[in-house]
């Protein structure tokens, strides 16, 4: 009997892996996960939730440490960017933008600068130290440093 | 003509700043090609807008979100696009990271109901630190939670912000100076405004200006993960000389006339407006609430208001529902007793009274449930379809404008209101 239930139970296991495996395939590369990063050459090692929205949203301008942070997003509807502040921020395109229009439109700040990709992302964030981004995990090398993933 | 003299130089200062960014504005594509990369980089252009229709059941008085408005839906037109259709226009200047200016110019119907442009925001922004900045020049009051960008329909989910509350403040321009701290503990973001200055604004019907003096006041603003929690005070010298004609009528009636325009007429009067508003956006719930007080002591009433509204995120959609309420203190009069006057001085006394109360029965009292919904139909553009139902207090014409003689106070009326707001 006991056997069984664990043979059930793997059984489980392996169908939902399969189904989980398939809608990987089937969403393509817009499920790729994006993870937050930074220069190799930063101090800067872990982040939480909070902290990378609140420099994201331009609510602080500092990493903890102090140092200076300069966020860069990915352009306006891009997938990456989509998913990096619904996973993040749980916050939609549309939210964010009606976000920023608030600020935008009180004189108060500017959105973060804008790289047309993943590719020139690394690259501003390989010449700027305080410079702090998002790309897919797939995209991840030596250049860069994830401080924070999606668990 | 003393005071003429002084509004002068501030004035001529926000043309200076407007002329520039004005530059700027129409040409920026010889920003971008003359100057370089750096000029180009330093201007960031921005706009916003919204295509609106709004139908009223009521045919004897307009619906308008703004008493500056020369009219509205329901006596004017039927179905009206000049409630909530608007275009605005801004320019940022960002000099260094400390100096910066903006420019916004917004087009709207007017008191005189043409479109013609006006400047909105001409303000120069120099940052002490991140946290610690001044602004020089024009600015919009940010005394309610949604007041400094209540013409950006796409910044909020209804059609409009509650007009129960957003119609208590009868100037929200401020010419002068305004200061700004933020601080930050732990995830708590705080930031602390403070403002100092006048302002002068053109009433629809030949009704004159609504000057603002001396006007002071300080927003907090408490932002903690979803949680946003408004506190300010707003304190000016409001000067509306429309209807002193009447006033001048009572003061023949002697002390017992002089008493009630020195009560209702607004002559350099203290308006004292106190405002608590909190929001919770959890990204699928969102939850407002605001309460705020207005005493203006004179004919423009001495006024509480507050609503709730509460709307739930559907992938694109939004659908929420709203409530919505003001009531006022004192919105008839007994006006002048006529007893042992002859009868001539008695009936001009009847006049007089009955003229008091039509004006205060414009001061607004009423209570108003709302349904609606948002659709974020396209990038940086949003629908919303939005029904109102609002019942007036007894003797009030409550948020109407342009009310007519076969208006009945006291009833209800129904609103339908479609929008498309835009942001680029």
């Amino acid at each position: 009997m006991v056997r069984r239930s664990h043979i059930v139970r793997a059984n489980r296991f392996v169908w939902c892996a399969v189904l989980g495996l398939a809608l990987n395939l089937a969403v393509g590369p817009a499920i790729a996960d994006v993870v937050a990063v930074v220069s190799a050459k930063s101090v800067v090692t872990t982040l939480t939730k909070a902290q990378l929205t609140d420099i994201f949203l331009g609510k602080v301008n500092r990493f903890p440490n102090g140092a200076q942070a300069v966020p860069i997003d990915q352009p306006e509807g891009s997938a990456a960017r989509d998913e990096f502040y619904a996973k993040f921020a749980g916050k939609s395109a549309s939210q964010i933008k009606a976000f920023w229009s608030k600020i935008i439109f009180t004189g108060r700040g500017q959105p973060p600068k804008e790289v047309a990709d993943s590719l020139e992302m690394k690259k501003r964030i390989n010449e700027n130290p305080s410079a702090i981004g998002y790309i897919e995990e797939n995209m991840v090398d030596d250049s860069v440093k994830v401080v924070l993933q999606q668990l | 003509m003393h005071r003429q003299i002084t509004p002068s130089r501030p004035f001529r200062t926000l043309r200076a700043i407007s002329t520039l960014l004005l530059t700027a504005l129409w040409h920026p594509a010889a920003a971008g090609t003359d100057a370089g990369n750096a000029a180009a980089s330093m201007f960031s252009f921005s706009g916003f807008g919204t295509l609106g229709v709004v139908h009223s059941s009521e045919n004897q008085a307009d619906f308008s979100a703004n008493i500056f408005q020369a009219n509205g839906a329901g006596y004017s037109r039927q179905w009206s696009p000049d409630v909530d259709s608007r275009i605005g226009a801004q320019v940022i200047a960002t000099v260094s990271p400390k100096l910066s200016g903006v420019l916004q110019i917004v087009s709207e119907q007017n008191f005189d109901g043409t479109y013609w442009p006006r400047v909105e925001w001409a303000n120069i922004q120099y940052q002490f630190t991140p946290d610690f900045g001044v602004r020089l020049g024009r600015s919009i009051l940010p005394g309610f939670l949604f007041s400094d960008t209540r013409l950006v329909g796409y910044t909020y989910p209804w059609v409009r912000p509650p007009v129960e509350l957003y119609c208590l403040n009868p100037v929200d321009t401020n010419d002068g100076i305004d200061i700004s701290y933020r601080l930050q503990a732990g995830d708590l973001v705080d930031m602390i405004q403070g403002n100092y200055g006048y302002s002068k604004t053109k009433l629809p019907n030949n009704d004159g200006t609504v000057r603002a003096k001396n006007s002071w006041g300080f927003t907090n603003t408490a932002e903690y993960g979803p949680l946003t929690l408004l506190l300010s005070f707003e304190a000016s010298h409001l000067s509306a000389t429309a209807i002193d004609p009447l006033f001048d009528a009572f003061r023949q009636f002697g002390p017992q006339g002089i008493a009630i325009a020195n009560q209702y007429d607004d002559d350099n009067k203290l308006v004292a407006i106190e405002d608590v508003g909190a929001s919770y956006d959890s990204g699928h719930w969102l939850v407002v609430g605001e309460w705020s007080h207005a005493n203006t002591h004179s004919f423009l009433g001495d006024q509480t208001a507050w609503y709730a509204s509460s709307g739930y995120r559907l992938g694109k959609f939004m659908p929420y529902l709203t409530y919505a309420d003001v009531s006022a203190i004192g919105n008839s009069s007994p006006g002048l007793n006529l007893m042992g006057l002859s009868p001539g001085a008695a009936a001009y006394g009847a006049g007089l009274n009955a003229g008091l109360n039509s004006v205060l029965e414009t001061i607004a009292d009423q209570k108003t449930v709302s349904a609606g919904a948002r659709w974020d139909f396209a990038k940086n553009v949003d629908l919303k379809l939005q029904v109102d139902h609002t019942r007036l207090g007894v003797g009030s014409s409550g948020t109407s404008i342009n009310v007519q003689p076969g208006f009945i106070p006291g009833g209800t009326v129904n609103l339908f209101s479609a929008a498309i707001d835009f942001v680029w």
